[in-house]
């Protein structure tokens, strides 16, 4: 019995390790979570017969785990929900310079100045409300409000390494100015009274239970919550409209090809899919994000993207300004 | 001239295997050294003055209250199972040690899941109080150290029972005899003779606490391990990782120091024979105490979360979601658990030894260096050792080698801890006998050393099984491409939200440590 056992788990390695041999099969690294990912990759394998082996793990560990293999990697593409991520990737040479007829198709300001990676689907940072505080909250029309002494013990925010949280910080302040980037996330500090959440999902959870008032998250899991709890007493609000106001902060998830892979033309194979109309609207059906490229309609619930005032910054500052804004965070001393 | 060349050999090849294994286990720390000398003398200070003093207190109050809770669980289920004859005493010996199946980071998420206002602690807690009292939140010390008592106190359960089982029962008996109270025995005999094991389970599970990744991060409690990951996931910094790593080494060091100085101060010899006595058997009413006691621990530390996972996995599993691909996660997580927990064993076989047998400050500077791994956080010694693979073994890259070298550096301390605590019963007499009689060296270890030690043996390979099926950073960093185990489907699953989709993963290595339990509770009877 016990022989049996042990052939059976050497017999499946074995299977494995003569899988990673073959050539029709690319390597993703992915710092997104599998499920969002997982749907347009088997529409892409059903499509093209070209396997893709998804390797997963936070997007910084990768890029760390990148950057020491170099060129011994087995990587061919990285993947993560995060442009700053990205950015810092392709500033530490880790990226390839993507064909210019595949990158034309997303906007400029969704990829990288160098072209070294392209985003894929957007989403906005915006404020989360409990409806039935919503009488409580009329002053607040800025994520600059979120600091009003107010809302002490109200606010629901993650901590300050969520990759979303930095990217969010990063706009603020290449607008405002660090100064008053640094008052405010004073302000959020003591508002959110030490008690910070790993997750966004969190946050949305504790607002709709009456909790905390207000949440400042990305858009889509207010939707995700919504999907399930369809009385849940929550609304999106969209901050920093109007004539004076700095507009929403948006990021990207995207991705890049690896600088030290073998099989180029394969991984472009599989970015030319994931711009593609195709591809793209598996991105926005599934996640609720808004698709980069013009022409595909987001998801239904959403916010009609276009409808609000987005902040004028570059996706590619999100990843240079990163130092800095850790620097603001640092300073204030963020849980 | 026989004797002296075996006597060189011996002297030689023992301290020489033990370096070089402690050395192969200072790697990370290695790492560590090297990454921290980029902190300049400004940004240590900023360190100091700003995130040390915070996560010291943080991290030191965690480890003291958990050392208590498994104290208290510990020894009192131990010596309960030990020295009483009751219903279903075997049975609970298994009940006690289930809970080390359950990674922190299930625990964490199940509780705080149980707890919530729809939960069933918590709708059992508002049926109780009546809205009056609000339910309690985990998100604090006293909840992280809840769940890690929980999860740690089998370390001292099982290191006590050990003791107590092999531990002469003369004294006892003289004590008895001359009229002390079993209240008295426990405290004045009993207490004092269990002092190396009860360091040595504690000190297992300060390490775990020190360590511990899983239910910090998820009760988003700022210790070191979480900190030092904060650093390095969100601000890509290295440096101030590899300093407070550097920090968390040291604390840690300075522990186990004050441990063994604790330890070595007693030394405590079985001699002559192991006396078989009968045991007391608990009045009815006894009986009754003793199982709602047990029966509370088990409750909580294993019974609740095991129906959770039961009942989410049922659910998985109506909805179609375990797959093919399901039982190769779990194939991967036992290949691998089951060789790392041997190739741990006889690594730390030289070094637990060499310290038996010399009590140098150089054995205990070895035994001390080889316990590195266990504290530093797995991503940092995954990170660690990766460099040290791509930089001198390349080849090795990206095969399952270069994981299991982590996850053994990392458990060798597990194996090296539980390997020395049987050795201290190790009457040097006896090993002296052996060789005055004609045995080698080498027939020495296997025909009186080994047997001696074999309970211990046997659950330093559980320890270190159990340790390495629930292993997550460094698996996460190091493992094939493509190769995903219990664990890594448990992150990837519930790295977004809902472990519920986990649940039959986390019940996985549940069910894959249940064998390997008994084949330690057979060994032990046959022993008997």
């Amino acid at each position: 019995m016990k022989l049996w056992h042990a052939v059976l788990l050497i017999l499946s390695l074995m299977v494995q390790s003569v899988a990673v041999q073959a050539t029709d099969e690319l390597v993703v690294y992915s710092g997104r979570s599998d499920k969002f990912v997982r749907p347009v990759i088997q529409a892409f394998e059903k499509k093209t017969g070209i396997k893709v082996i998804v390797h997963n793990a936070k997007s910084a560990l990768l890029i760390n785990k990148l950057k020491i293999e170099q060129s011994k990697t087995s990587a061919d593409l990285f993947l993560s929900n995060d442009a700053g991520s990205l950015q810092v990737a392709s500033n530490m040479q880790l990226l390839a310079k993507l064909p210019k007829e595949t990158v034309v198709k997303i906007p400029a300001n969704y990829r990288a100045q160098d072209n070294t990676w392209v985003g894929l689907s957007a989403r906005a940072r915006v404020l989360v409300v409990n409806k039935n505080k919503m009488n409580q909250l009329g002053f607040v029309k800025s994520v600059l409000d979120l600091a009003d002494p107010r809302l002490k013990g109200r606010l629901g925010i993650t901590h300050s390494a969520n990759g979303s949280f930095i990217a969010g910080v990063t706009v603020y302040q290449k607008t405002i100015g660090d100064d008053k980037t640094l008052a405010w996330l004073e302000g959020l500090k003591r508002n959110s009274e030490g008690k910070v959440y790993n997750k966004h999902s969190k946050v949305v959870r504790d607002v709709a239970l009456g909790k905390k008032d207000i949440g400042l998250v990305n858009h889509y899991y207010i939707y995700r919550h919504l999907d399930k709890n369809p009385d849940a007493p929550i609304s999106i609000l969209i901050p920093d409209q109007g004539e004076k106001g700095m507009g929403v902060a948006w990021n990207v998830a995207g991705i890049g090809v690896i600088k030290h892979s073998q099989k180029k033309a394969l991984a472009m194979k599989f970015i030319d899919y994931l711009v593609s109309e195709e591809g793209q609207t598996i991105f926005a059906e599934v996640n609720r994000e808004y698709p980069t490229r013009v022409g595909v309609a987001a998801a239904k619930q959403i916010p009609v993207s276009g409808s609000y005032k987005v902040a004028d910054v570059e996706m590619s500052a999100l990843g240079n300004g990163r130092v800095a804004t850790i620097g603001l965070i640092d300073k204030a001393g963020m849980p | 001239m026989q004797f002296l060349k075996t006597f060189g050999f011996r002297a030689l090849s023992l301290p020489t295997l033990a370096s070089v294994i402690v050395l192969f286990a200072a790697v990370p720390l290695i790492f560590v050294l090297y990454n921290s000398l980029g902190l300049g003398a400004e940004r240590w200070n900023g360190l100091w003055s700003n995130r040390l003093p915070g996560l010291l207190a943080n991290t030191l109050s965690l480890a003291v209250l958990v050392a208590i809770g498994c104290f208290v669980l510990g020894v009192s289920a131990a010596w309960l199972i030990v020295r009483r004859e009751f219903k279903g005493r075997t049975f609970a010996v298994w009940l006690m040690v289930l809970p080390l199946t359950i990674p922190t980071y299930v625990f964490a998420h199940i509780y705080t899941t149980l707890l919530e206002p729809d939960g069933w602690l918590g709708f059992a807690w508002h049926s109780l109080f009546n809205n009056s009292v609000p339910i309690p939140d985990l998100y604090n010390i006293y909840g992280v150290a809840l769940i890690l008592s929980l999860a740690g106190f089998s370390y001292v359960f099982l290191l006590v029972r050990m003791a107590l089982l092999s531990a002469n029962r003369s004294l006892e008996e003289a004590a008895r005899m001359q009229g002390a109270s079993s209240l008295e025995v426990f405290w004045r005999v009993n207490l004092p003779l269990l002092r190396p094991a009860i360091a040595a389970g504690l000190a297992v599970v300060v390490l775990h606490v020190l360590s511990d990744f899983g239910a910090v991060s998820m009760l988003q409690f700022q210790t070191f391990t979480l900190s030092i990951y904060m650093q390095m996931t969100g601000r890509f910094d290295y440096q101030t990782a590899a300093g407070l790593s550097l920090v968390l080494v040291i604390l840690s060091l300075t522990f186990l120091m004050v441990e063994r100085v604790f330890r070595s101060r007693q030394r405590y010899y079985a001699t002559g024979q192991r006396s078989r006595s009968v045991l007391k058997t608990a009045t009815p009413l006894q009986q009754i105490l003793i199982w709602c006691w047990l029966g509370l621990i088990v409750c909580f530390s294993f019974a609740l979360p095991l129906i959770w996972m039961l009942v989410w996995s049922w659910e998985a599993y109506s909805a179609d979601l375990i797959d093919a691909r399901f039982w190769g996660y779990a194939s991967n997580s036992l290949f691998v658990s089951a060789i790392v927990a041997t190739l741990a064993l006889v690594a730390a076989l030289p070094v637990a030894l060499y310290h038996a047998r010399k009590h140098s400050r150089y054995s205990m500077a070895c035994v001390h260096m080889s316990s590195v791994g266990f504290v530093l956080p797995g991503p940092v010694i995954a990170l660690g050792i990766l460099s040290f693979i791509i930089a001198w073994v390349s080849p090795l890259y990206g095969t399952l080698a270069a994981l299991m070298i982590a996850l053994v550096i990392r458990f060798l301390p597990l194996a090296v801890q539980s390997q020395e605590a049987a050795l201290q019963q190790l009457t040097p007499s006896i090993e002296q006998a052996g060789r005055v009689l004609g045995a080698s060296p080498l027939q020495n270890l296997f025909r009186v050393v080994l047997p001696v030690i074999k309970g211990g043996m046997v659950s330093a390979w559980v320890l270190v099984f159990i340790d390495a099926l629930k292993e997550l950073p460094a698996t996460l960093l190091l493992r094939p491409v493509g190769f995903d185990t219990l664990p890594v489907r448990i992150w990837i699953e519930a790295s977004e939200e809902m472990l519920e989709l986990a649940a039959p993963a986390g019940l996985m290595i549940v069910i894959g440590t249940l064998p390997v339990i008994w084949f330690m509770m057979r060994g032990e009877k046959a022993s008997q």
